[in-house]
């Protein structure tokens, strides 16, 4: 993953980015800014499956210095 | 042999294969048109191994990967916007088949023409604005050591008029920033506020009072750019950040309640 990740940042160097990353997400993942509300996968015919994104913005924000006390993980 | 799917940028009106001829998508795999009715949805193909399910929760933590599609996306939703008017979708929309994808953009059709009409030939434009105090005052704890020598009732008199302060500039920089976001409204077809970010995130010790998201006509945009100028001199004790043209991100939401 890291190759195609490193290959992918390459390409986009070329145009020198107009938008911070901070307003990008602020965009793309804030609740009701854009087209759908939530990450839609159809997994096998089953049902939507919903990822909802207001909790990972709050991690993302959180972040820089604040890393989650203990490492746990919801399930 | 990988399981793949479909990856959504963005929706537009009557663009095809052939309006997108060098543009890559995810991973450098080619941009396509899903044709449905006359709304053209822009996807490339995606590998589930890295944007399933389960892999997308975990790779959605990880903020170099983050970043990385997130840029994506913006480079591929700017190339669409070029072309006609453009709804972009929220990161990460993964179909399993185009099937499902043409059965979705049925569902919203009507309500995705609305947004398409509401954006075209507009662009967003993004005006922030900072508070022009500093509020690193101490918040607690025992008289500092310049304190020294003064009674306890004149360190009071002092904390309670920093107070008063800070209250009365958190006020003016509120007011401030209603203002600026009403007059920059008059020159933008739609506007609205989004919340303010984070410190931690703008990297600026001022607090950001004002992060306004506003749909301008293309054939205006010099007219706000100015208006957003001359507020900026107006108050030169504020920093107002202005920025754009951006694909309308902020007001490509679909309205069928």
């Amino acid at each position: 993953m890291t190759e195609v990740s490193s290959r992918a940042r390459a390409d986009l160097r070329s145009t020198p980015p107009e938008i911070s990353l901070v307003d990008l997400l602020d965009r793309l993942l804030a609740t009701g800014v854009v087209l759908s509300g939530d990450i839609v996968i159809t997994l096998a015919g089953v049902d939507l499956v919903e990822v909802r994104l207001h909790a990972l913005i709050s991690s993302v924000r959180a972040q820089p210095r604040e890393p989650k006390p203990g490492g746990e993980r919801d399930g | 042999m990988t399981d793949t799917g479909r990856y959504l940028y963005a929706i537009s009106r009557d663009i095809t294969d052939r309006d997108l001829p060098s543009a890559v998508g995810l991973r450098g795999a080619p941009l396509q048109v899903v044709e449905h009715r006359g709304l053209s949805a822009v996807v490339s193909t995606v590998d589930l191994d890295e944007f399933g399910d389960e892999a997308l929760r975990r790779n959605l933590e990880d903020i170099t990967w983050l970043e990385d599609v997130a840029r994506t996306h913006d480079s591929v939703v700017r190339v669409i916007a070029d072309l006609g008017p453009t709804a972009p979708l929220r990161l990460a929309t993964i179909y399993l088949d185009d099937g499902k994808l043409r059965a979705r953009v049925d569902d919203l059709y009507d309500a995705m023409h609305r947004t398409l009409d509401r954006v075209e030939g507009r662009m967003e434009w993004s005006v922030k604005a900072f508070a022009p105090w500093r509020d690193s005052v101490p918040a607690t704890g025992e008289p500092s050591s310049s304190a020294s020598g003064r009674t306890g009732t004149q360190y009071l008199m002092q904390r309670k008029a920093e107070s008063a302060q800070r209250d009365s500039a958190v006020e003016s920089a509120a007011a401030l920033a209603d203002e600026l976001h009403r007059e920059l409204s008059r020159h933008a077809a739609a506007s609205r506020r989004l919340p303010p970010q984070d410190r931690r995130l703008t990297g600026h010790e001022a607090a950001m009072t004002l992060n306004g998201a506003y749909l301008v006509e293309r054939s205006v945009a010099g007219d706000f750019e100015a208006a957003a100028a001359s507020l900026s001199g107006q108050h030169p004790q504020a920093r107002i950040d202005v920025q754009g043209p951006w694909p309308p991100y902020s007001f490509a939401t679909l309205d069928d309640s």
